[in-house]
């Protein structure tokens, strides 16, 4: 075959322009635009039987799982005493002007984490069981950990918006070389299972976010994209099908399980199809589309918090995770003041000055959770609330304290007010129960039904 | 007298078989034991009589009696079946035994050369039955294309560049590598990205319509300029683009011949450009002017526009002849402060016409997919619909298509491009469209030979099937190119001929520019230099602690620190102050540098092509392996030696090349390589741990065990070192008080620390943070070296068999896409063996692996045709239990 010379398509020929435009029209500090247009599900929440992810008064209620890498310095995190008018510690002081809005959760362990009989590991067993909450499988290609609490949530409500979930990341670049310890990558690089041995993957580039919510093109051209695409996703969808299943007839073992992953994406791409057309054209932002990963870092964690965000404001979805950097990153974040690694500082042996460093680091991941929950706060939803109001915004580590890999008194703070039905404003100390506790409960706010027996729960966690 | 081996189990298998003499006897006439002869019964047998007394006399002191070190012991077998079955433990032992880590070293009594091959052949027969004749292949689980793949596929295929980089989420690796069957899962959002993919591709690739106006593209650098403009063209102008700077009045001329008279249409593209300067903002303004013929067809002005995008359109009416196009650009702020960071950089301008229909030509690429006249009758078009389809899905499945397949695809076509207003070609595209989605794409759907179609080749002794000659053509296609098989493989496979002509075929494929991706996603993930392109170094720290004691600058410091402390606290004198701001200014002057060297992109690309180049040289030229480890030549262009500091070699320019080392320099072989040194360092500092447990892992295959759960803490150990910084050596030292962290660490620190002398950006020093950096070490298999040079020789002197056994093993998991199990010793000895042989040749290498068994056989039911398929999978799986 002869080889011309290659065209040069699809993400190549963007070039950064867009970013920069983009970040001026939306900006990383700037509030989400109003878009008093973007309220399709207005009508259709009130439509919603019972309190599934709907408030009290109707509107939509949200869940969002965040994740930060490697635990924080625990002296530095934990507020001095417990309740309601603590004093903000010095990495949780960005937060402080959202005391009303949040809470600080003490007390809640992943002992599931812990290395027990599998020996070393712990990071890929605290990003793996963060919120799955079992224990998993120690092999590097045998994957089995357990269904995660926001697909418990999307299987039970997914049905009411576009997607059933949404899957980010800020975490972009992965390393060559084994993972951690013995233990598959997908562990360590996935929060989302939607089955024991199907981790869902995460979305980093915030153009492919905003494309797959919107549609691809500028304002105004994006409802008819969108359209276009699934019409012709929908015409190739009889040829492809028979070409799976004479291939499944062909196959055996290990390799059916892949052709079911294809027939699974093909299930969800008939569903998105059919829910395309009961909740007619998705709503179209003012904006350019994002284009592409911005090379500074608090740009591209807030650009992803702003996809996220809209994607609630536009009730789009209800549940949503975000891995801000997987567990044992090893990132400088000069953008910190720290140019040394995440991972290697956090195994301080208690030296001061790499205590220090990793209390800025710990310090400025809080700053971009302050800036992406002021945003909702900002913004209003149907019934006057702000959308924080309306949310369960939980954010947190797999590990404790990362110079000694412990997962007890994990670092938590859930924001938002659940539409009324948690209490925020509190820093709580619950003892040593497990975390599973407090996501079966996150779930049951969401009307989930099926959260009994959820990871290693052994309730729902009363005091929220 | 040491308790025996728990007997009771066993006593009437001891007195069948009780003769000890006659199993020593048979090992020593043929060295091994075939597996017929070695059956469990003998296997066990030959345990009790051989085997177990050897492990008494070396192991049970740990690993017997009721010790248990490490969770393992000789003597708790449950039943001779256990032992026999216990694949995972007699992997360990036989790589601990090889390797010689266990015994421990330091122990005084153990096995002899002898002893150890008794031992090793029992594991390989006995337990492993490894069948030299009759190697298992094992399995792999179908793989889909990961992201290179895809996108190397879709340019062989289409001939079109899909970025999957950026539209594609990352796949998993394992094993170290992304191309491992089992890894490459598909999850929902991938799908749909493909289905997006799959209609980019061919609205991009596929023309749907059969003529088009004439279109010639030029571009912006083509414009003939005048002196201003040659001035700022340098810097950072993209390819072929015309760059004109917003302070300097330019213009650019291009003539264009058109060919007849008519309606022609004029695209202007370009950007409007802005470098970034610190808190610096440029208001500057110019103007630009788009002239043809002497007639002005734009003029507007422009400020900083962020890197917009602008595209004009102007038709014009043409009689036939010569053109004149001319861009012109004036400043129109002549006072305005110059931050100079403003230009258009003009891409092309497009002529494209005429307009009127009986001058349209076939659009790019047509004949690629459309080789002749699309037929008007209803027939003929969906005969040649049928033609076209045809090949194509054979091409992009990699193997015959069914009829029933082709049938389907002509429907899909037919249906479409029956619509109204659809043409022929869209139709097509939408079948394609329909293949590219498909999991037979997707994925590599494998075959093996039947039978009735077996050439002279596929009739062996093995009990293991050949996969067809399809399937070879992928599996040598994705493992040399990281792409599809090229016409040549196709039409080799479909003649049943490629068997027969593999050792061309190798040698043709390696020759082609496509096995560049060979080089680069093999050497890329075995020693991690694709991470050169991401790791983030802190130039400026590890410089700094480059430098040799300084106690001048110590003494300032001290009082620096004194004087800021006195500010803070209760204030200084006018005297104190200045002295303060002088001493803050001598400190910290170099601060406001730019640090001697930096990481940039280009310096980057360098140094993985260095390690890139060596790998290609050595393979290309069919060196020795060993080169690896040890050379007295290396690549680099004038920025790289520039880098490193090697100034006198007199490399000039871009271009990579082979350079032949000074006397007695440190450099040469992998680890001395800016790009392994690098991404085995700490942002800020160099790590010996990571750089030993590197080459334990990479280079000789004994990868320590991970780190334990609970890292006991080190404080205690370190605050006796109170009042002076430890220095990383004696860190290290504390480390390997601790017997937990000594059994790994005793292997990682010697190696790691022999390569103290490059620091985190790979480059020379002799002192870390004022002290003089030591580099002597010994390996715990007793070799002393006083630095890096002379461990050099060492590795390639003493460890060149675990050197080879690692690369081997590498290579196959890059080229199975699984990773190994126990019963692939018996493929991996074949192959170190042949590489013993041939000291270290890399085409031995390269066609032992091409001509493995896991490479050309599969365990797996023969799927070929759906129709004929009669075996039950589990039956075919059968033969791989075999125990």
């Amino acid at each position: 075959m002869s080889m011309p010379e290659p065209k040069q398509i699809a993400g190549q020929r963007r070039t950064a322009f867009n970013r920069r435009q983009f970040l001026r029209g939306l900006g990383v500090c700037i509030a989400l635009p109003m878009f008093e247009s973007l309220q399709p599900w207005k009508a259709f929440a009130a439509a919603t039987p019972g309190r599934l992810a709907n408030s009290a008064t109707g509107a939509p209620l949200r869940a969002a799982f965040l994740f930060f890498p490697n635990g924080a310095i625990p002296a530095a995190w934990w507020p001095k005493e417990p309740g309601t008018d603590f004093e903000f510690s010095p990495t949780l002081s960005p937060l402080a002007p959202l005391r009303d809005h949040l809470q600080v959760l003490g007390g809640l362990d992943h002992k599931q984490a812990n290395p027990g009989a599998d020996g070393a590991g712990d990071h890929a067993r605290g990003n793996g069981v963060f919120l799955t909450g079992v224990r998993l499988k120690k092999s590097a290609t045998d994957v089995h950990a357990g269904i995660s609490i926001d697909q418990v949530i999307a299987r039970e409500v997914g049905h009411l918006t576009r997607f059933s979930s949404l899957e980010l990341s800020s975490d972009a670049v992965r390393t060559s070389g084994a993972c951690d310890s013995g233990y598959a990558c997908a562990y360590q690089y996935n929060l989302s299972w939607s089955s024991p041995t199907t981790p869902v993957a995460a979305e980093s580039n915030p153009r492919l976010v905003f494309e797959r919510l919107f549609g691809a093109g500028g304002p105004g051209e994006r409802a008819a994209n969108m359209k276009r695409r699934q019409q012709e996703q929908r015409s190739v969808l009889d040829f492809v099908l028979a070409d799976a299943r004479g291939m499944n007839q062909r196959l055996n073992g290990r390799d059916r399980e892949k052709l079911d992953q294809y027939l699974t994406g093909i299930r969800d791409i008939e569903t998105s199809i059919t829910k395309a057309e009961r909740f007619g054209a998705p709503a179209d932002p003012k904006m350019e589309t994002p284009s592409g990963i911005p090379s500074d870092r608090v740009q591209y964690v807030q650009i992803m918090f702003d996809m996220l965000a809209l994607a609630f404001q536009t009730d789009s979805t209800r549940v949503a995770t975000m891995l801000l950097g997987h567990d044992g990153d090893d990132r400088s974040l000069p953008e910190a003041g720290v140019p040394d690694g995440h991972h290697s500082l956090s195994h301080h042996f208690n030296n001061e000055a790499k205590i220090e460093k990793l209390k800025k680091i710990d310090h400025w991941y809080a700053e971009q959770l302050a800036k992406f929950l002021q945003k909702l706060q900002d913004t209003r939803d149907v019934d006057g609330q702000s959308i924080l109001y309306n949310s369960m915004i939980l954010y947190g580590s797999g590990n404790a304290d990362g110079n000694r890999h412990t997962h007890s008194n994990l670092p938590l703070v859930l924001a938002g007010s659940g539409g009324g039905a948690l209490r925020p404003g509190r820093y709580l100390q619950h003892g040593s129960k497990p975390m599973s506790n407090l996501l079966a409960r996150v779930a049951s706010e969401m009307g989930a039904q099926n959260i009994h027996g959820f990871g290693d729960s052994t309730g729902v966690l009363e005091d929220v | 007298m040491r308790r025996r081996f728990e007997q009771r189990a066993f006593p009437k298998l001891l007195i069948a078989l009780g003769h000890p003499v006659l199993w020593a006897i048979g090992l020593l006439a043929c060295g091994c034991l075939t597996v017929s002869g070695a059956g469990m019964d003998g296997g066990a047998s030959q345990f009790h009589h051989q085997i177990q007394p050897m492990l008494e006399e070396y192991c049970f002191d740990c690993h017997g009696d009721g010790e248990q070190k490490g969770n393992v012991a000789f003597d708790q077998f449950k039943s001779d079946q256990a032992l026999l079955e216990n694949h995972e433990l007699w992997l360990r032992v036989l790589k601990n035994l090889r390797a010689g880590l266990m015994p421990p070293p330091q122990r005084k009594s153990r096995p002899d050369a002898e002893q150890k091959e008794q031992i090793e052949a029992w594991i390989k027969n006995a337990v492993f039955k490894i069948d030299p004749q009759n190697l298992d292949p094992g399995r792999v689980t179908v793989r889909r294309l990961n992201r290179v793949e895809y996108r190397n596929t879709i340019r062989d295929l289409m001939g079109v560049e899909f970025d999957t980089q950026s539209e594609f989420p990352p796949d998993d690796a394992g094993f170290g590598f992304d191309d491992i069957g089992d890894l490459l899962t598909l999850p929902p959002m991938l799908l749909e990205k493909y289905f997006a993919a799959a209609n980019t591709i061919v609205t991009e690739a596929v023309p749907s319509v059969p003529a088009v106006p004439a279109e010639v593209v030029i571009e912006g650098r083509r414009f003939k300029e005048s002196a201003e403009v040659q001035k700022v063209n340098r810097n950072g102008a993209p390819a072929g683009a015309l760059v004109l700077s917003y302070y300097d009045a330019a213009s650019a001329t291009n003539l264009f011949e058109a060919s007849h008279a008519g309606r022609y249409q004029l695209l202007l593209d370009f950007t409007a450009n802005e470098r970034y300067v610190e808190n610096q903002f440029d208001q500057n303004k110019c103007r630009l002017r788009f002239i043809s013929d002497g007639k002005e067809l734009l003029r507007r002005d422009y400020t900083r526009e962020g890197g917009k995008a602008f595209r004009y359109e102007f038709d014009q009416d043409w009689r036939p002849g010569e053109h004149e196009l001319v861009l012109e650009v004036q400043p129109l702020t002549p006072d305005e402060k110059q931050v100079r960071s403003l230009t258009l950089r003009v891409r092309s301008v497009t002529v494209r016409g005429p307009m009127e229909k009986q001058y349209w030509v076939p659009p790019r690429e047509y004949a690629r997919f459309f080789p002749r006249t699309t037929p008007e009758d209803q027939a003929g078009r969906r005969q040649y619909a049928h033609e076209i389809l045809e090949r194509f899905a054979e091409r992009a499945y990699r193997r015959p298509v069914d009829q029933q397949t082709v049938d389907r695809l002509v429907g899909l076509a037919e249906a479409t491009y029956s619509e109204p207003g659809k043409t022929f070609e869209a139709g097509i595209g939408q079948a394609m469209t329909a293949v590219l989605t498909s999991p037979r794409f997707l994925f590599r759907e494998e075959g093996t030979e039947s039978k009735e179609t077996g050439s002279p080749v596929a009739v062996s002794s093995s009990r293991y099937q050949l996969v067809d000659e399809y399937s070879l053509a992928s599996r040598l296609s994705y493992f040399l190119w990281s792409s599809m098989p090229d016409e040549e493989l196709f039409r080799l496979a479909g003649r049943h001929e490629l068997h027969q002509h593999l050792p061309e075929q190798i040698k043709r494929m390696l020759a082609d520019a496509k096995s560049e991706a060979f080089v680069r996603n093999f050497v890329g993930q075995w020693l991690q230099v694709r991470d050169i392109d991401t790791i983030q170094i802190d130039a400026r720290q590890v410089l700094s602690k480059d430098g040799s004691a300084d106690p001048e600058r110590e003494q300032r410091l001290k009082r620096y620190r004194t004087l800021r402390d006195k500010e803070d606290a209760t204030g200084v004198s006018p005297e104190e102050k200045k002295e303060l701001d002088e001493l803050r200014n001598i400190l910290f002057r170099s601060f406001k540098r730019p640090p001697r060297v930096e990481l940039t992109g280009k310096i980057r690309k360098a140094l993985r092509l260095e390690t890139e180049k060596t790998f290609e040289y050595i393979v290309r030229e069919n060196r020795s392996l060993l080169e690896f480890l040890d050379s007295d030549y290396t690549f680099l262009n004038e920025r790289l030696a520039a880098y490193y500091g090697m100034t006198n070699l007199n490399v000039k320019g871009e271009a990579m090349r082979l350079v032949k080392l000074p006397e007695d320099d440190p450099r040469g072989g992998v680890i001395t390589q800016g790009s392994v040194l690098i991404v085995t360092s700490n942002p800020t500092r160099t790590s010996p741990v990571k750089r030993g447990k590197f080459i334990l892992e990479n280079l000789l295959g004994t990868p320590p065990a991970p780190p334990p759960a609970n890292i006991p803490p080190l404080e205690d150990a370190a605050k006796a070192a109170k009042g002076h910084t430890l220095t990383l050596r004696e860190t290290l030292a504390l480390h390997r008080d601790h017997a937990l962290c000594a059994s790994c660490h005793n292997r990682m620190d010697p190696l790691g620390l022999a390569l103290e002398n490059f620091n985190a950006l790979g480059l020379w020093r002799t002192h870390d943070q004022g002290q003089p950096i030591d580099a002597t070490g010994q390996l715990l298999s007793g070799e002393r070296f006083t630095d890096i040079r002379q461990l050099k020789k060492v590795l390639v002197q003493n460890h060149a068999v675990e050197f080879y056994r690692t690369l081997t093993e590498k290579m196959l998991i890059y080229a199975l896409g699984r990773g190994l199990e126990y019963y692939d010793v018996g493929t991996v000895d074949q192959i170190v063996d042949r590489l013993k042989e041939s000291n270290g040749s890399p085409s031995v290498l390269l066609s032992g692996i091409i001509n493995s068994a896991p490479f050309q056989r599969t365990r797996a039911t023969p799927p070929v045709d759906t129709a004929k398929q009669t075996e039950p999978a589990a039956q075919a799986a059968a033969p791989a239990g075999g125990l």
